[in-house]
């Protein structure tokens, strides 16, 4: 296959995923969902990066892929502990909580009020009923041997 | 339409798909968006894809890889629950990982598969059922400023296409701007020999050990900082609560 037309499919689809990621991170308010668009992100960088490895026949490429696998276990390691501790602390995943370490020019955020979503309806399976219910050993069921 | 023309269109288009996607409180638009998205991606794809016949099930492979990928990024982003938000990201690892695969890159596929799929999302899942209340909460149902973050993405993804598939700067240039970077300066025999050898793992673990020797020594203590930070900042909160709950008890009692 020509290899200059590999190399862009794979540097379009390193940069949709980039782009994509960034979009989440920037937009989403959920700690972990952010974290997760950070992931994506780097995704992005390895495709692109394998992508160029192999074009220019050089092993670089992977080897900095395996680097930011190393990074991202880090990365994943602090983030979660930190989420959890600030989850702990007020009981939200909400990053807008924690906008009284912003920047003292920086207006505030107030959120806007949503109209409650009716919780969906669950159906559940149900089995007919079918013949007698049975007697239950009361007795036998409260029994303790030995208190 | 020309290649430039195609990435313009499809980045406008990415942009306000992704904006009608991302949760802003209902769920009007959302049909209108993933329709909008859908065709940005199928304009990004008219813009790499030239079907060559000889190669006609790799491209098909290729555009099935690219398009689980890419639309489980997209669902990764916008789903209003976390966990759904988590599943999909497992789907668009798997995808990375076959496209690894693609490349030739087998250890990073299934490395991917294992340490990210296997290790990173578990951990992630984990923590959304320890820390996620009951039902969907009211900030994962709005976005900050999902307009201009969608414009900023947009922009982005659409200047960093155009800069691969800009026309040549120069006449008679072979189209592309890669295509006149490199053609013919690595032939087929060396890829053979080189990045595509049958000895792949021994090939990558002899750079990984002996060029990059200390990148790997610096590598392992991060990972060994990491593991110390994060057991300190998890003690340091559990102490932190602690003493505030102490306090609390103090004033209370």
């Amino acid at each position: 296959m020509d290899e200059v037309q590999l190399l862009e499919r794979f540097l379009m689809v390193g940069a949709l995923l980039f782009g994509i990621g960034l979009v989440g991170f920037l937009s989403r308010r959920n700690m972990i969902v952010m974290f997760l668009a950070a992931e994506m992100m780097l995704q992005g960088i390895s495709v692109s990066l394998v992508g160029w490895g192999r074009f220019h026949n050089d092993w670089g490429g992977q080897i900095l892929v395996i680097f930011i696998l190393a990074v991202a276990a880090c990365e994943a390691a602090i983030a979660l502990a930190l989420v959890l501790m600030l989850f702990h602390r007020s009981g939200k995943l909400d990053v807008a909580v924690w906008q009284s370490i912003r920047e003292s020019n920086q207006p505030k955020f107030v959120d806007q009020q949503l109209p409650e979503e009716p919780a969906a309806v669950e159906h559940w399976p149900v089995l007919p009923q079918s013949g007698v219910e049975p007697e239950l050993p009361v007795e036998e069921m409260i029994h303790r041997s030995h208190v | 339409m020309t290649s430039l023309q195609a990435i313009v269109a499809a980045s406008v288009l990415l942009g306000a798909g992704l904006w009608l996607l991302l949760p802003r409180g209902g769920s009007t638009g959302r049909g209108l968006g993933a329709l909008l998205a859908a065709i940005a991606l199928g304009l990004f794809a008219y813009v790499v894809v030239r079907i060559d016949p000889e190669h006609k099930i790799g491209d098909a492979v290729f555009l099935l890889l690219a398009a689980t990928t890419i639309v489980s990024a997209i669902g990764a982003v916008t789903l209003r629950s976390p966990v759904y938000c988590a599943i999909w990201f497992a789907l668009t690892l798997l995808g990375t990982a076959g496209l690894f695969l693609y490349q030739g890159a087998q250890f990073l596929g299934v490395a991917t598969v294992v340490v990210y799929a296997g290790a990173i999302l578990v951990t992630f899942l984990f923590v959304l059922m320890l820390a996620q209340p009951k039902g969907l909460t009211a900030y994962d149902r709005v976005s900050w400023e999902g307009m201009l973050s969608a414009a900023t993405g947009a922009v982005l993804v659409g200047l960093l296409s155009a800069i691969v598939f800009a026309p040549p700067p120069v006449e008679g240039a072979p189209s592309g701007s890669l295509a006149g970077a490199a053609a013919g300066r690595v032939s087929a025999a060396d890829r053979d020999a080189e990045i595509l050898s049958p000895q792949h793992m021994a090939h990558l673990g002899g750079q990984l050990f002996s060029r990059h020797l200390i990148a790997v020594e610096v590598a392992g203590t991060l990972l060994l900082v990491a593991l110390v930070g994060a057991v300190a900042i998890v003690a340091q909160g559990k102490a932190a609560a602690g003493a505030a709950a102490l306090q609390e008890g103090r004033q209370h009692g």
